[in-house]
């Protein structure tokens, strides 16, 4: 009799939208933090599998939303990501709570590591800077992985090749501040895009075209004509 | 100098990062090795800089929060409050690396169907992109450079004494490029693997054998 009852409430909680604790909020993101590694992307596929298909505290829609977040604001994406979801789940201290589970762990291995660095001087032992010179090499080849990968996802045009030589020439050359370089290519772009936007504009009405874009022009003028009128209104109202 | 203004120097230079660079822990690199050479009073080495990047990427942790502990530590540890002054340096970077995220996600997550279609965000975001791209590449020339070629200055081309040309590093490099790209099962090989089998390689090659090594 008991047992049911509890059986009973068991699968109610389980089916209702259950509202998660702080503390739960917490050692989730602190597992997260704990078994990724190298953060950000790595870290994103964790709290998908753990958020949206385990826990079903959010919904893959909400998650994509999430992404689109995380990476178009500043910040570490991981981070942000702990902080994004943390805010939906319970407000302003769900986020904090969050984002200390993810950061937390980081925080204690790397100063743990630090101890031991410091107080065995390792940086002067020889095995050690044998070890870091082979890192290097490989460090560099992450950091070359790290560039293909973002550079695949911007969006290929002149616009962006000119941004990512000067920006490139920029950081090599001279000493100019990077914050400032990544400020003015925010700006440039917002120029860009309201410049290519006025021509997207312009373009709409009939320009010169091409004999065979002619030929298809006036075969489609055949067919709608009832929709001229309206073109010849809004290319007034552009003259204007 | 003050031990309170290197804290401050600390909390201030980590909240720009948090606050300007989009892209995560890979996007903040660049910035964090100008700040670094910038602040010579932090007395922290380019070259301690490279190791710890190996460090943090093979360690749990978002790599940009691994790194901010490290050079918190780093900075922190050389006040006179020592080991604690390590601790309070680390905390302190990390958490202005993060409060910025924190303002901004919460009002963004508030906006966000108006934040999602506003054509200045996706405009800058449109100009910040490629410059975040063609920075990392920097970086990438930049430290390629001060491996295999420890004396060049590339920002005036300019050598002191001969030539300096680290060739075993560069087999290195040219032996792990393909190897990064290897996938078992669909996967590529993670980078913590990468990181242990070079420092193996390392420690053979410059510990052992005694390969020539300019530095």
């Amino acid at each position: 009799m008991k047992k049911s009852v509890r059986k009973q409430r068991n699968i109610e909680s389980g089916n209702k939208p259950q509202k998660v604790s702080l503390w739960q909020l917490f050692v989730t993101f602190f597992k997260t933090g704990l078994f990724t590694f190298g953060g950000g992307y790595a870290m994103i596929a964790i709290l998908e599998k753990e958020l949206v298909s385990r826990k079903r505290w959010i919904t893959n829609e909400d998650m994509l939303d999430m992404l689109v977040i995380a990476e178009s604001t500043p910040g570490v994406i991981a981070v942000n990501t702990a902080t994004s979801v943390g805010f939906r789940m319970r407000g302003v201290l769900g986020a904090i709570i969050a984002t200390l589970g993810v950061v937390l762990p980081s925080f204690v291995i790397i100063t743990a590591l630090f101890f031991v660095i410091d107080k065995f001087n390792l940086e002067s032992n020889t095995w050690y800077k044998a070890a870091f010179t082979g890192i290097q090499a490989c460090v560099i080849i992450l950091i070359v992985n790290a560039f293909v990968k973002m550079a695949s996802q911007v969006e290929k045009s002149w616009f962006s090749l000119i941004l990512a030589l000067g920006s490139f020439a920029v950081a090599v050359f001279t000493n100019f501040n990077i914050i400032f370089v990544i400020l003015i290519g925010g700006a440039l772009g917002i120029v860009y895009s309201l410049i290519a936007e006025h021509v997207a504009k312009k373009k709409s009405k009939p320009l010169p075209l091409t004999e065979s874009e002619r030929l298809d022009e006036v075969a489609e003028e055949g067919r709608e004509n009832s929709q001229e009128n309206k073109t010849d209104d809004s290319e007034r109202g552009d003259e204007q | 100098m003050s031990t309170f203004i290197i804290y401050l120097q600390l909390f201030w230079e980590y909240f720009k990062i948090g606050l300007f660079t989009i892209g995560g822990g890979y996007a903040m690199l660049p910035l964090v090795t100008q700040i670094v050479a910038r602040h010579s009073e932090w007395n922290f080495s380019e070259q301690q800089l490279t190791n710890f990047i190996g460090i943090a990427e093979s360690t749990p942790g978002p790599f940009a929060i691994n790194l901010a502990t490290f050079v918190g530590n780093t900075v922190g540890s050389q006040t006179e409050l020592g080991a604690f002054g390590g601790i309070l340096g680390a905390f302190v970077a990390t958490f202005a690396v993060v409060l910025p995220s924190l303002i901004i996600i919460i009002v963004v997550t508030i906006l966000f169907e108006k934040f999602k279609k506003n054509k200045f965000v996706q405009g800058a975001l449109r100009g910040i992109k490629p410059v975040v791209v063609g920075l990392i590449l920097a970086e990438v020339v930049k430290l390629g450079c001060k491996i295999v070629l420890p004396n060049l200055d590339i920002k005036t081309f300019s050598v002191e004494g001969d030539l300096q040309f680290n060739w075993v590093t560069l087999i290195i490099v040219a032996v792990f490029a393909p190897l990064s790209q290897i996938k078992i099962k669909r996967k590529k090989i993670h980078p913590i693997w990468l990181i242990l089998l070079s420092a193996a390689v390392g420690i053979v090659v410059f510990g052992v054998l005694e390969a020539p090594h300019y530095s």
